[in-house]
């Protein structure tokens, strides 16, 4: 939670204007309703921390002690060490692909004008609304289908959550793409660019925040995935499919909490750090970056 | 790379843009038609068999026929209906004053305010879940909490496993893509309407109304589109959370199609949920669109 709190670096909106209005909330009140809702943000992963360091099987209060043993039992589980493997496998492949063909697909429709560009449109966008659970039961029917008879698996997977996450890149980056004055590249080719150099000089660095917040999503959104692997992964698991299966069978809960601990606390901290980076990097267009996916999702 | 250097120069003629469209666009449309259109067509192939697992079997509706005539799926449907919308009202009822707050209020809190939220919607979806088992659970900390203040003698059983739960965990997971395209709605507000309306002596409750919900009206609209429609879905919140008696609709999929094996209703199921979804994010996207042309 302090996390959440400190202030972070670089104060790039401007303070928003005073407004003379009396508020029927108190500064109390306010306070309150924020700490709630960052106990509702942040206390599931509190609780996952404090349980995982807490000597006993049963996950109830009082604390029974200090103990490390789930983290050793958590690193021992064969079984975990495969669903982890293969979920870094997955989201290995599948960031630089959706980054690839999502940028891409940004390029298509937003410097390009031709008939049938809002169908283009309407299908690139389809993957972000439609819900996954429908995406992936539609895919393992068609993976298994008599005319396409593919053995489901790895690639499956990849496959599948290439289409349902490429759109979110696209959306981010072309978000960007739209916000970017054109009479920039004139400008660079009056002054005797060549079209590589346009590209290199002008239009990368201005797309690259988008680009890389694009690639952090994916990567989280692929790593996190459960209603698509799990349709389209056959007999195997990855690390949100052994969570599910485990907490279902109950045999050792406070493993699950020690694993979990860790892949939460790496991931916050790496979006974290990317997140602040980009800011860094990419100055006063950031916070656009931030609310992208959603504004582009529409 | 080469179609991409294309795009780089403004001012092509006709023939070449609509060539240089066709290069950049190929790979993301073909794969979407091969993996994401066909598919849809090919589940809807298997809805119309007569025997699910032969495509020579011959055509019949009787699965649309079975799927939307059962009274269980109507109970179903009838809870999950029930159950998303209390947690999508719970969530406005959270996420306007939060993104109005951040926009307005929060000073040099607003971005730490939204990297939490996007920080926070990283912890993987299934985890979270069992951890609110954790905090709402028989011996979880709620009712730990409740029994030594001595609010209560006993553990509160409705907590967990009941469509309290459900809604509990579907709102604090859908939180942040509720946030943050109100946020994004709100931004746009130009903050001399409220001092105008304040010296026209309008109240909180007119401000409001009439100001802060109409403009962000098409920010709402899309979160809906974006929370509403997986929660109608969502079958792993109730799969940990719910009891038995509150099955949901991406439950009773999920159950047909893998452990059931019934791919006939299961596939026409499917089928009837992703034309309900379509048809719900387009009104929602007119709503948004005709509001954003209203403003």
């Amino acid at each position: 939670v302090a996390e959440a709190t400190r202030p972070a670096g670089v104060a790039i909106a401007a303070p928003p204007v005073a407004v003379r209005v009396r508020r029927g909330a108190s500064i109390g009140a306010r306070a309150l309703f924020i700490l709630a809702v960052l106990a509702i943000l942040f206390g599931p992963l509190v609780i996952l921390v404090l349980f995982s360091f807490n000597d006993s099987t049963i996950l109830s209060f009082p604390w029974a002690g200090f103990t490390t043993r789930w983290y050793r039992q958590a690193f021992e589980d064969p079984q975990l060490r495969t669903a982890l493997w293969n979920s870094i496998v997955v989201s290995f492949a599948v960031a630089p692909l959706c980054l690839v063909i999502g940028t891409l697909a940004a390029f298509g429709l937003t410097r390009f004008r031709f008939r049938g560009r809002g169908a283009v449109a309407g299908l690139v966008g389809a993957p972000l609304v439609l819900p996954w659970l429908v995406i992936g039961i539609a895919a393992l029917l068609a993976y298994r289908h008599r005319w396409v008879d593919l053995d489901l698996g790895l690639g499956t997977v990849i496959a599948t959550q290439l289409i349902c996450t490429f759109p979110l890149v696209t959306a981010i980056v072309a978000a960007q793409l739209f916000r970017f004055d054109r009479l920039q590249e004139e400008a660079a080719i009056d002054l005797g660019c060549s079209r590589l150099q346009v590209l290199r000089y002008v239009i990368l660095p201005h797309i690259a925040p988008a680009v890389a917040a694009g690639a952090i999503f994916a990567f989280t959104w692929s790593f996190n995935n459960f209603e698509i692997s799990f349709f389209t992964i056959g007999f195997q698991q990855t690390f949100p499919i052994w969570v599910y299966s485990t907490v279902r069978d109950s045999e050792h809960l406070p493993v699950v909490n020690a694993i979990s601990t860790v892949i939460s606390i790496v991931q916050v901290l790496l979006i974290w750090g990317a997140l602040k980076l980009m800011r860094a990097r990419g100055g006063a267009s950031a916070p656009g970056v931030d609310v992208g996916p959603v504004r582009g999702a529409a | 790379m080469a179609a991409v250097q294309a795009t780089a120069a403004p001012g092509r003629p006709r023939r070449r843009t609509r060539g240089g469209a066709f290069a950049i666009l190929f790979a993301p449309v073909s794969l979407l038609l091969v993996l994401f259109l066909v598919p849809m067509l090919l589940m809807f192939q298997v809805s119309t068999l007569v025997d699910p697992f032969d495509p020579s079997s011959g055509s019949t509706f009787q699965h649309f026929a079975n799927v939307l005539t059962d009274p269980l799926n109507r109970t179903i449907a009838i809870t999950t209906f029930l159950i998303a919308t209390t947690a999508m009202v719970l969530m406005l009822a959270i996420a306007i004053p939060l993104a109005s707050f951040m926009v307005f209020r929060a000073g040099r809190w607003e971005l730490p305010l939204l990297l939490a939220l996007v920080v926070a919607d990283e912890l993987n979806p299934v985890v979270r879940i069992w951890a609110w088992r954790m905090i709402l659970g028989r011996q979880g900390i709620v009712n730990w909490l409740l029994q030594t203040t001595g609010i209560t003698d006993a553990p509160v059983e409705w907590l967990i496993f009941t469509p309290f739960a459900v809604v509990v965990v579907l709102s604090a997971g859908y939180l942040t893509y509720t946030t943050i395209p109100i946020y994004a709605a709100m931004k746009a507000i130009d903050p001399a309407l409220f001092e105008a309306s304040v010296d026209l002596g309008a109240g909180w409750w007119t401000r409001t109304r009439k100001i802060l919900i109409p403009l962000a009206a098409p920010g709402i609209f899309v979160a809906m589109i974006l929370v509403y429609v997986p929660m109608l879905t969502d079958f792993v919140s109730p799969d940990l959370v719910a009891g038995t008696g509150s099955t949901m609709m991406g439950q009773r999929v999920t159950q047909l199609i893998l452990e059931g094996a019934d791919w006939g209703n299961g596939s026409a199921l499917t089928f009837v949920l992703l034309v309900a979804t379509i048809l719900l994010s387009v009104v929602a996207y007119r709503l948004a669109r005709l509001n954003r042309i209203q403003t």
